[in-house]
C-alpha cells in the first residue's frame, strides 16, 4: 500500500471507538443477590488468592483496608421491620471505564479480553483513578506490608506482591484466566470452555450466587441470565457499561 | 509625587534599587536563616520520612485518597496566576500603576510554580518514577497517556514555568545592565552574564518592547488555560460534586483572586522591609483593593451558582454532596471560607480601608486562608460523599501533612528572599518611565565647561 | 578605523534633536542610549522594522503541528485502549496542541529577540572592556541620554561641534576604557 493509504487505514482504525466490540473473550460476572447470604467467603477467598495485604488494626481504623471485593450493607426500615440488602462490590471492569482515561502514565488499560487491567510496575501512585471510579473499588497501598509467619507461606506464587505507592484492584483473577487460556491452547488450540475458569470468589461462594463466563459465547451461563428481567448494573445511568451484572433480589419478603 | 517640592529623580530610584541588592543588613541574614531552617525542618524532613514509610504517613485513606497535598498544589498554582497574568494584562492595557510592583509579582508567580511542582512530587505514591509523565523515547517504548487530564497539567505547567521565567528575565535585562555598572567582583560577573551586554540603544529598546508585548499576548491565554486544565483534573471525573462545568471559570477566578491577595501581602513586605515606600504607594493598594473587591464578588457569584444549580437539579448525589459540604463534618471550614472570601473583602468598597496598609495586609492573608480552605474542601468533601453510601468516609490531615504545608510557605519565603538580593525587585526603567523626564536646562544657566 | 564620538545629554529632547542633526549632516545613523525608551525616535531616525513577529508566528505554527503529532503519533505507536475512547481523540489532543503552540511561540519569540537585537554582544564576555564596535557609557543607564556616532577621523571634529550645539553636557571618546 502507498504511504498515504497506510495513514488513512491507521486513522480509520484508531478513530473508531468501540474496539470492545471486537473482544476475544468478553469476561462477565453475574451475582445473584437472591442466593447471596452475605457470608463473606468470597472476600476471604479473594484475599487468599491475590496476596492482599493485611494492613493491621491501626491502618484499618484509619480506613485504609484493602479489599478488592467488599460486602456493602444497606439497611432499610426501623426495628423490628429491618431489611438488609447486601451487595458484593468489586471492580466492575467497565467498558467505558472512567478510571482508565485519567492515568497519566497508562498504568491501567482495557485489554483484548474486556478486562480493566492494572499494571503495578507502571503505576506512580497519583491516585486519580481512585477518584474517578464511581464504585470506589480501587485501593491504594499506603505502606509496605508484611505477612508475619506463617501467613507468608500462604502467599500465591502466581500473583505479585505490590509495594507501597501503587494502586490495585480486582483483576477477575487474571492469573487463572491466563492459565486457562494457556491450557486450552496446549490442548489443541481450542477456546476456553464455560465453567473452566473461575475467579477465587466465584469458586468459593457456598450458595453459588456468582457465575463467571464469556459474554461472547451465547451458550455460556452468564449469557443466559444477562438479559433477564432481574438483571441490572449498578450505576448504569453513568453509562460505564460494566461487566458485572447483578440479579435483583426478589426473595421471600414477609 | 507630581506636586512635591523635591520630586524623585532617576538617580533616586536607581540608587535605592541598587542599594537594596548590594547592601545587606543583619536582619536579612536572620530572616533567610530562619526561612531555610523552617524549610528543612517542616518540608524536607517530613517529606523524606514519608518517602521512607509511604503515603501512609499522611492522613489519606479510602475513599479520601486525595488530601492537602493536592489542595496545596492547586493553591500554589492559583497563587501563581497573580503575577504574570496581571502583569501581562496591565501591560497590554498600558496601565502605569503596575510599573513598581510587577517584578516582584512575577517573581511570586515563578516561585509559586516551583513550590507547586514540588507538591506534585510529595503527592504521588512513587515520585522516583515521576519522569514517566514526560514524553521521552525509552527502552520500554512507553509514552505517557495524552488523554489524561493530569498530563494536560504536565504540559501546561511546563509551558507556564518556561513562559514565566522567560518573561521575568526579559523584563529584567535592562535592570541587570544598570546594576552591572555599579557592582564589583562576583556580582559584576553575574550581572554581566545576565544582562547579555545590554547597552540601552534605541534598537535594543525597540526590539525589547516588541518581544515583551508578544510574550504578554501569548502568556494571557496560557495563564487562563493553565488553571482551567488544573480544574479539569476534577471536572473530568463522573463523581458528583466534582463533575461540574463551572469548575474551569471557578478555578481561574479563584486563582486570580488568591494571587491578587498574595500580591498585596508581598507589596506590604517590600514596602516595610526593603524601603520601597516611595515607589509602592497608596495608589497601588487602592487599585489592588478595587481588584480584590471585583474578584470577591465574582467568586461569591460562582459559589452561589454552584449551590443553586446543585440543589435545583434534584440529582441525589449532587444534593448529598452539597448538603455535606454546607452542614456536614467540614461545615465550620465552609463557613469560615465564606466569611473570609465573600464577606470580609466587601470592606474594600471603602477607600479608607483600601488605602490603609496594615488592614489590607490582614485582609489579604485572610483571603488566602479562605482560598486554601476552598481548595481543601473541594478535595475532601467531594471524596467523602460519592455515589455508593457504603463507601462514604472521612479524611483528616495528619501532622506530617500540616508540617509540609507550613514548609511550603517557608520554601516560598526562602526563594523570595534569595530573589530580592539577585533581581532588582522593583523595575528601575519602568518606574523611571512614570516619573517626569528630565527637562532641558536653559543654556544660560548651564555654566559652560564641557568636559 | 572608526572613531566613536559619544555626547551625553540631560534630557531626551536634546538628544533626539542632536541625533536628527547628525543624521542630517550625513555622518551616518547615530545610536541613542538611554535608561528608558525615548518617545519619538522613529520620527527622527526613520521607521524600525523587527523580524520578531515572524519568529513568533513560525514558532506557534511549529508548536501547533508538533503538539498534535506528538500526542497522536505516540498514541498510535503503542496503542492503549482506555475507557472506550478512540486512540486518536480530538478534545484532549487539542489541549496538548494549544499548550505546545504557546510554548514554542514563547521560545521562538525569545530567540527572535536575541537575533534581532544582536544580543549577547561583545560586552557580554568582555565584561568591563569596551568593544571596538559597541561604545557604551554607564551614565546612559542611570539618568543621562547618550548619542553615539561612529565616523572617520576627519569627521570627528564636525560631529563634536554638532553635539555641542545641541546642548551636550559632555563629549566622550566612545572607545576609551571606563575605570
Amino acid at each position: 500500500m502507498s504511504f498515504l493509504d497506510r495513514i488513512a487505514e491507521g486513522w480509520r482504525k484508531n478513530r473508531k471507538p468501540g474496539y470492545y466490540e471486537n473482544f476475544d473473550y468478553h469476561w462477565t460476572m453475574t451475582i445473584d443477590l437472591d442466593q447471596c447470604s452475605g457470608c463473606g467467603a468470597c472476600v476471604t477467598a479473594c484475599q487468599a488468592e491475590n496476596n492482599l495485604p493485611i494492613v493491621g488494626e491501626k491502618a484499618f481504623a484509619k480506613g485504609r483496608e484493602v479489599k478488592w471485593l467488599r460486602m456493602e450493607h444497606y439497611w432499610e426500615g426501623e426495628y423490628p421491620d429491618v431489611k438488609l440488602n447486601i451487595i458484593p462490590m468489586l471492580c466492575q471492569h467497565c467498558d467505558n471505564a472512567p478510571c482508565e482515561t485519567v492515568c497519566p502514565v497508562s498504568a491501567t488499560y482495557h485489554n483484548q479480553d474486556g478486562l480493566n487491567t492494572q499494571i503495578y510496575n507502571r503505576c506512580i501512585g497519583t491516585r486519580s483513578c481512585a477518584v474517578y471510579c464511581p464504585y470506589e473499588v480501587r485501593y491504594f497501598n499506603y505502606n509496605d506490608h508484611t505477612w508475619d509467619s506463617p501467613l507468608d507461606q500462604q502467599l500465591n506464587p502466581d500473583v505479585s506482591v505490590r509495594e507501597k505507592g501503587v494502586m490495585e484492584k480486582c483483576t477477575f483473577c487474571i492469573q487463572r484466566v491466563r492459565q486457562a487460556k494457556d491450557a486450552a491452547k496446549d490442548d489443541g488450540r481450542r477456546r476456553v470452555r464455560d465453567g473452566e475458569v473461575q475467579p477465587a470468589c466465584v469458586q468459593t461462594c457456598p450458595s453459588q450466587a456468582m457465575a463467571f463466563g464469556d459474554r461472547n459465547d451465547p451458550e455460556s451461563k452468564v449469557s443466559q441470565t444477562l438479559d433477564g428481567p432481574r438483571a441490572y448494573r449498578v450505576l448504569d445511568e453513568l453509562n460505564t457499561k460494566s461487566s458485572v451484572v447483578y440479579l435483583k433480589k426478589v426473595g421471600t419478603e414477609a | 509625587m507630581q506636586g512635591d517640592a523635591n520630586p524623585l529623580k532617576y538617580t533616586d530610584i536607581h540608587n535605592d534599587v541598587v542599594a537594596s541588592i548590594v547592601e545587606t543588613g543583619s536582619n536579612y541574614y536572620v530572616a533567610l536563616a530562619t526561612a531555610l531552617a523552617l524549610t528543612l525542618i517542616c518540608f524536607f524532613f517530613p517529606w523524606f520520612y514519608q518517602l521512607y514509610y509511604g503515603i501512609g504517613a499522611a492522613g489519606m485513606n479510602h475513599p479520601g485518597v486525595w488530601g492537602t497535598y493536592l489542595a496545596s498544589f492547586i493553591f500554589w498554582i492559583g497563587l501563581s496566576h497573580s503575577g504574570t497574568l496581571l502583569s501581562c494584562v496591565l501591560h497590554i492595557t498600558n496601565s502605569s500603576w503596575r510599573k513598581a510592583m510587577y517584578r516582584s509579582a512575577e517573581a511570586m508567580t515563578l516561585f509559586s510554580l516551583v513550590v507547586a511542582a514540588m507538591m506534585v512530587m510529595v503527592h504521588v505514591g512513587r515520585p522516583w518514577f515521576i519522569h514517566w509523565t514526560i514524553p521521552y523515547p525509552n527502552q520500554m517504548e512507553m509514552w505517557p497517556n495524552f488523554r489524561s487530564p493530569l498530563l494536560f497539567d504536565v504540559m501546561a505547567i511546563t509551558t507556564y514555568i518556561t513562559g514565566s521565567t522567560v518573561f521575568i528575565y526579559m523584563g529584567s535585562i535592562p535592570d541587570f545592565a544598570a546594576v552591572r555598572d555599579r557592582t564589583r567582583g562576583w556580582r559584576n560577573t553575574m550581572y554581566s552574564l545576565l544582562s547579555l551586554g545590554w547597552r540601552g540603544t534605541d534598537t535594543e529598546w525597540h526590539r525589547l518592547h516588541w518581544a515583551y508585548t508578544f510574550l504578554a499576548v501569548l502568556i494571557i491565554p496560557l495563564a487562563v488555560s493553565v488553571h482551567s486544565i488544573v480544574s479539569w483534573d476534577f471536572a473530568m471525573s463522573i463523581v458528583p460534586a466534582l463533575h461540574q462545568t463551572i469548575f474551569a471559570p471557578y478555578f481561574v477566578v479563584g486563582a486570580i483572586y488568591s494571587g491578587t491577595a498574595g500580591i498585596v501581602t508581598v507589596m506590604f513586605v517590600l514596602r516595610k522591609f526593603m524601603d520601597f515606600g516611595e515607589y509602592i504607594t497608596e495608589l497601588h493598594f487602592d487599585n489592588l483593593g478595587k481588584l480584590l473587591l471585583v474578584l470577591s464578588l465574582l467568586w461569591s457569584y460562582i459559589n452561589l451558582v454552584e449551590v443553586f444549580t446543585g440543589f435545583y437539579s434534584g440529582a441525589s448525589g449532587e444534593i448529598e454532596a452539597l448538603r455535606y459540604r454546607l452542614f456536614g463534618f467540614y461545615a465550620p471550614l465552609y463557613w469560615e471560607m465564606i466569611t473570609f472570601c465573600a464577606v470580609l473583602p466587601l470592606l474594600c468598597a471603602f477607600k479608607r480601608f483600601r488605602t490603609s496598609f496594615v488592614p489590607m495586609l490582614f485582609l489579604s492573608i485572610a483571603i488566602n486562608i479562605g482560598m486554601y480552605t476552598e481548595r481543601f474542601l473541594i478535595v475532601a468533601t467531594s471524596l467523602s460523599r460519592q455515589y455508593l453510601p457504603d463507601a462514604w468516609g472521612l479524611y483528616v490531615p495528619s501532622a506530617v501533612e500540616i508540617s509540609i504545608l507550613v514548609g511550603t510557605l517557608a520554601l516560598f519565603t526562602t526563594l523570595f528572599l534569595l530573589f530580592v538580593k539577585i533581581f532588582p525587585s522593583v523595575s528601575m526603567y519602568e518606574v523611571k518611565e512614570t516619573m517626569d523626564t528630565p527637562k532641558k536646562i536653559p543654556a544660560a544657566a548651564s555654566g559652560g565647561s564641557l568636559a | 578605523m572608526t572613531h566613536f564620538v559619544v555626547g551625553l545629554f540631560g534630557d531626551p529632547e536634546s538628544a533626539l534633536s542632536a541625533a536628527g542633526s547628525i543624521q542630517g549632516a550625513d555622518l551616518g545613523t547615530p545610536e541613542l542610549m538611554s535608561p528608558v525608551p525615548i518617545e519619538g525616535v522613529e520620527e527622527v531616525l526613520g521607521e524600525k522594522k523587527s523580524v520578531i513577529k515572524r519568529f513568533s508566528l513560525f514558532g506557534a505554527i511549529v508548536g501547533g503541528v508538533s503538539g498534535f503529532l506528538l500526542a497522536a503519533i505516540t498514541a498510535v505507536l503503542y496503542a492503549h485502549p482506555v475507557g472506550g475512547r478512540p486512540i486518536i481523540t480530538f478534545p484532549p489532543y487539542l489541549i496538548i496542541t494549544y499548550e505546545l503552540t504557546i510554548l514554542f511561540g514563547i521560545v521562538f519569540t525569545v530567540i527572535g529577540f536575541f537575533v534581532s537585537a544582536r544580543l549577547p554582544n561583545g560586552l557580554w564576555t568582555s565584561f568591563w572592556k569596551q568593544d571596538e564596535n559597541r561604545p557604551y557609557v554607564p551614565e546612559a543607564a542611570v539618568d543621562k541620554f547618550a548619542v553615539s556616532i561612529g565616523c572617520e577621523v576627519d569627521d570627528v571634529q564636525r560631529a563634536e561641534t554638532i553635539l555641542r550645539e545641541a546642548g551636550a553636557e559632555a563629549i566622550r571618546d566612545g572607545t576609551e576604557e571606563v575605570s
